[in-house]
């Protein structure tokens, strides 16, 4: 073949190519199946090079959501536009206020503990971002030890390696006490809602091995981790343990909620992350479990970081709506159950979704980030807009390619993860001064 | 000026891909000024070519312009610099002078690899071995396919001065043969003595060659869009990225994915430069030949990135000393990754273990007999090698031991071949004892992980083993790949054959344990993420599996399972079926073939454009 035929031969794939793209732009919908293809325009599109992740910085946008808008429709993916109602926010409120009494609490570190508990969602997992609260506030108001831990850990820690033995055998979480969770499937959860302060629970029952030492936990604490004063185990009255440096010796019949290595002054921060949870869960928690800890730790301030997971399956403003409304119930709960204590709304990060195969910020996250600020300012919280620190609509774009954000456009990697809790812990130690 | 200036100007956001439209009308500009170049009566004379070749090396210049920016200037010094030395290596031939300048050759050759893909690694080493805290300031850019071209010439300058080929006269072909774009960012490597003749050839591309080339291109499309990146988006870099966030299950199937992906990302790759080149009258050797239907690590390496595997071989493997002996070469080489292993662990004893061995080996070695002694040659040599080529795909201590592995991985399976049944099922016994017995009594999930899969061989061996004493003469000599002395049925040999190919597949998967998680990280945290990586996912496969998540996560991941599945149908499809399908596309008429093109573009188009998979947790 001559050189001259190959050439034909391009051209007439690469006409018939354009041809589709102006006839077929877009999607055509054959039977039940779409078939999408590029406009002409798109293919001779160039697409500019993104901004540097370092302008987007703005680590306390928080007092200028105003200048952030929000447009009233955003192009979905379906053929449809979704229609996305507007968020009026009162972003002239620095919501640190709602942190006075935390803030006030501090000043008795000298003499007894002040208690942060951080639940969240998987972005928190192996003790991400709540490390950072726990080393700023620590390293100001003293403190040491890592605060809660399930008694099999079944996601390790950067923070404290954990090892659980039955009857002197080494044993992997997923051999150890059956567990109960509140954020798990239907076949994990019980019924009469004591799940402890961290949503989940040990049981130690008669299928445990018998013998006098039934379990055996070593905690050992990792780098950077200030080393702790005192042990805490949270169980059943009918639960014996014994103490001996990081070790715990647990035997008998019962429920364990959770071990703590703490201080006896100072703050102690605990991380308590619950995988693939709306936030949707504190009101299923037993009441009275959940005050009794709360007043007698002296927790003053609860940090609540969800929202992400409602993102993926939602694309409709109103199941959007009605999970915040959910998450406003929560917070009210939390609040009845801790009254002295304030509450630190955290909302998702940005999050991608790939359509057309272009990555996106979803396009519920802007949405549901102005409805929990709102709904914060309403219930006289804190919020940290995770969303907006990041750079808001495409940021999570930048964050990947300087590998603070993982493939999945949704998760931090352990470097991202650092940064964002640097963050939320300089805004709440910003805020003393 | 914009589009002029988006056009020409380097931009890292935008390098050329084969994957994006912007290529094809490159490609398709280029090949118009190419065919005008190639028209008229006098389209074969010399200066018609010398012209071609002269267009060609401008527009590869442009490509890796587009692709690396300034590291353009990389090229064309290696291409400038080693054009002179081959021509002073004959100058001298025969003479010391030569060996001198094949040194100063590789020197400069290897120094700019080294410090553009090493230099972190080696500063981490020298760190650890010396307790120093030596640091690179800067971020070291890597140039693109700097390890392809540097070997690329390497080869060239160590052929002239073996004599088996002559030095190009003119710099203008040498630096289109060093720089030929379509292998220039990701191979095949291409050895001077197979593509210098081909640039004083007249163009000639058959019919049925035009169709392999269409087809070639079609099929890297689909190898790369369909299967590489979709199962990556949709599942393998989430898995890896965060092990802990899925069950053993979800981590195993995602491993296995990725052993398909890195195939059909490379080979899909390598097989549009194939089709692009062949377009042109070029043609670029194989690079991959069904390599997952290997039956023995030794073969997956003859098949897999044939190319790098030949390079290796004629540069290293045969220097060192290959079957015949043992050299300095080979002393010097244990002895380095002795210091490697020692700075990788902290264990001096290890790696003075390693390196005694090994040493003990090669000196006993000399005492034996002939065939003995050929034999551990090879394994001293191909372990060396493998590790070396472990080391070429990047500079993490995980890429190490991924070579090592395969090294290890190749020697015993060259042994357990050449031993009787009696043998192989007692140490197959003893080995699934032993391991059952280590996870037993420590419960970690690396041992489980070996005690199952060491199960799993024992029994298919006990059948095996049976089956052999059934009907063998004598068992004793009965031996898998000796035929003649045990009559198989075609139905057994076809099994045992599958068992083999599953096995090899296997244990390829998991070397890619330490392959994936090496690659693409930034170089300062590499080693630790990359080993993190690999820790936590066998700590989940041995110890989070979970039976009540499986049918959830294969209902919910029903596409990336069956695209899986799919590719690997393809893969293990004879390759005579291959070899049809291939023809009788390039056998369609033309405007059939244009039809058949477009087609094959939307559908590789809507997996470009397909949603993701939604992320689900299915553990708790």
């Amino acid at each position: 073949m001559r050189p001259y035929k190959v050439l034909l031969f391009i051209a007439a794939v690469m006409a018939c190519m354009a041809v589709l793209c102006i006839v077929l732009p877009g999607r055509v919908v054959i039977a039940e199946y779409e078939l999408r293809w590029p406009t002409l325009a798109e293919v001779m599109g160039s697409t500019d090079s993104p901004e540097p992740i370092e302008n987007l910085y703005t680590p306390d946008t928080l007092g200028v959501l105003d200048t952030l808008e929000i447009p009233e429709t955003l192009e979905s993916p379906k053929p449809q536009p979704v229609v996305i109602p507007k968020v009026q926010v009162d972003s002239t409120v620095d919501s640190r206020i709602f942190l006075q009494r935390f803030y006030n609490s501090l000043s008795e570190t000298g003499s007894r503990t002040v208690r942060v508990l951080h639940y969240g969602d998987s972005q928190i997992e192996e003790d991400r971002m709540s490390q950072q609260i726990r080393e700023a506030l620590q390293a100001k108001y003293g403190g040491s030890g890592v605060g809660l831990m399930p008694l099999a850990q079944t996601i390790p820690t950067r923070t404290v390696k954990q090892q659980l033995y039955m009857s002197g055998h080494l044993v992997q979480p997923a051999q150890g006490p059956q567990r109960y969770l509140v954020y798990g499937p239907k076949r994990d959860q019980r019924e009469d809602g004591l799940y402890g302060v961290m949503g989940q629970v040990a049981m130690m029952n008669d299928s445990l091995v018998e013998g006098s030492e039934q379990i055996m936990a070593i905690c050992t604490p990792q780098d950077r981790t200030r080393p702790y004063t005192q042990w805490q185990i949270f169980a059943d009255p009918t639960i014996d343990y014994t103490l001996s440096g990081d070790t715990v010796r647990l035997s008998g019949r019962g429920a364990v909620y959770g071990l703590s290595q703490e201080c006896d002054t100072g703050v102690i921060v605990d991380n308590i992350p619950m995988r693939g949870c709306l936030g949707l869960v504190f009101t299923k928690m037993d009441s009275t479990q959940l005050s009794t800890f709360y007043r007698d730790r002296n927790v003053r301030l609860i940090i609540m970081q969800f929202g992400g997971n409602a993102i993926p399956s939602n694309r409709n403003p109103g199941t959007i709506s009605a999970i915040v409304k959910g998450l406003r119930d929560q917070v009210r709960y939390v609040q009845t159950c801790a009254p002295q204590a304030d509450i630190l709304f955290i909302g998702p990060s940005d999050m991608l979704t790939q359509t057309d195969g272009e990555w996106q910020t979803y396009p519920m996250v802007p949405y549901m980030d102005r409805l929990l600020h709102k709904m914060a300012l309403e219930e006289n919280i804190a919020y940290f807009s995770l969303y907006q620190w990041m750079g808001g609509a495409g940021s999570m774009m930048r964050w990947q390619e300087v590998g603070l954000a993982g493939a999945d456009g949704v998760h931090f990697t352990r470097s991202g993860a650092r940064k964002a809790g640097n963050a939320v812990a300089n805004w709440i130690v910003d805020g003393l001064d | 000026m914009d589009l002029i200036k988006h056009i020409f100007a380097f931009n890292a956001d935008s390098p050329l891909l084969f994957t994006q439209f912007y290529f094809w009308a490159f490609f398709a500009l280029v090949y118009a000024l190419f065919a005008l170049l190639l028209s008229g009566p006098k389209a074969d004379n010399k200066s018609r070519l010398h012209l071609r070749n002269i267009y060609l090396l401008f527009v590869s210049w442009f490509f890796y312009y587009k692709t690396s920016g300034n590291f353009l200037l990389i090229l064309a010094f290696v291409t400038l610099s080693d054009w002179i030395i081959a021509q002073r290596i004959k100058a001298n031939r025969e003479k010391l002078m030569a060996k001198v300048w094949l040194c100063i050759s590789v020197a400069i050759d290897l120094g700019f690899l080294c410090y553009f893909k090493y230099a972190y690694f080696f500063t981490d080493a020298f760190n650890d071995l010396f307790g120093t805290h030596y640091t690179i300031v800067d971020q070291i850019i890597l140039p693109v396919g700097i390890s392809f071209y540097i070997f690329q010439v390497i080869s060239y300058t160590a052929d002239v001065y073996r004599g088996r080929i002559e030095p190009v006269k003119n710099i203008l072909d040498f630096g289109f043969y060093v720089s030929f774009f379509p292998q220039l960012v990701a191979g095949p490597i291409v050895r001077a003595e197979e593509f210098i003749p081909q640039l004083y050839k007249p163009f000639r591309l058959s019919r049925r060659v035009f169709g392999v080339a269409v087809f070639w291109i079609l099929n890297g499309l689909a190898k790369k869009i369909i299967m590489s990146d979709y199962l990556a988006v949709n599942l393998i870099d989430r898995v890896f990225d965060n092990p802990l966030l899925f069950s053993g299950f979800e981590n195993l199937f995602a491993l296995f994915a990725y052993s398909l992906q890195v195939y059909a990302d490379f080979s899909g790759y390598t097989d549009i430069a194939i089709g692009v080149a062949m377009l042109m009258g070029f043609y670029l050797p194989m690079n991959f030949n069904s390599p997952y239907k290997s039956q023995s690590p030794q073969e997956f390496w003859r098949r897999w990135h044939m190319s790098l595997g030949r390079w290796l071989k004629t540069y290293l493997y045969i220097p060192l000393g290959g079957n015949r002996t043992v050299g300095f070469g080979t002393y010097f080489w244990i002895t380095v990754i002795a210091l490697v292993s020692a700075a990788l662990t902290g264990w001096w004893i290890l790696a003075l273990s390693f390196w005694l061995v090994a040493v003990l080996f090669a000196i006993i070695a000399k005492r034996l007999s002939e065939t003995k002694q050929k034999l551990i040659y090879s394994n001293l040599n191909s372990f060396i090698t493998q590790v070396i080529g472990g080391l070429w795909h990047g500079a993490s201590w995980n890429f190490i031991i991924w070579g090592g592995i395969n090294g290890f991985g190749m020697i015993i399976e060259k042994i357990w071949r050449g031993m009787n049944w009696h043998l192989r099922f007692t140490l197959i016994t003893v080995l699934t004892a032993g391991l059952c017995a280590a996870d037993y009594y420590t419960n970690l999930p690396v041992w489980r992980l070996f005690a199952v899969w060491a199960a799993i061989l024992w029994f298919i061996d006990a059948f095996r083993y049976i089956y052999f004493l059934c009907n063998s003469d004598s068992g004793l000599t009965a031996k898998r790949s000796n035929s003649e002395t045990v009559q198989q049925s075609k139905t057994v040999t076809a099994l045992s054959s599958a068992w083999a190919v599953l096995q090899t597949f296997v244990f390829i998967t998991f070397t890619r344990l330490f392959f994936r998680s090496s690659s693409n990280l930034d170089p300062a945290t590499a080693n630790e993420v990359a080993w993190e990586t690999a820790k936590n996912m066998v700590n989940q496969i041995g110890g989070a599996w979970s039976n009540a998540i499986i049918p959830d996560f294969l209902w919910e991941y029903r596409w990336v399972v069956a695209m899986f599945i799919a590719g690997m149908v393809i893969h293990w499809l004879p390759t005579n079926w291959k070899r049809r399908y291939r023809l009788a596309f390039s056998a369609m008429p033309l405007w059939l073939m244009v039809i058949a093109v477009c087609l094959a573009i939307i559908v590789i188009y809507q997996f470009v454009t397909a949603d993701m998979q939604p992320f689900i947790y299915f553990q708790f």
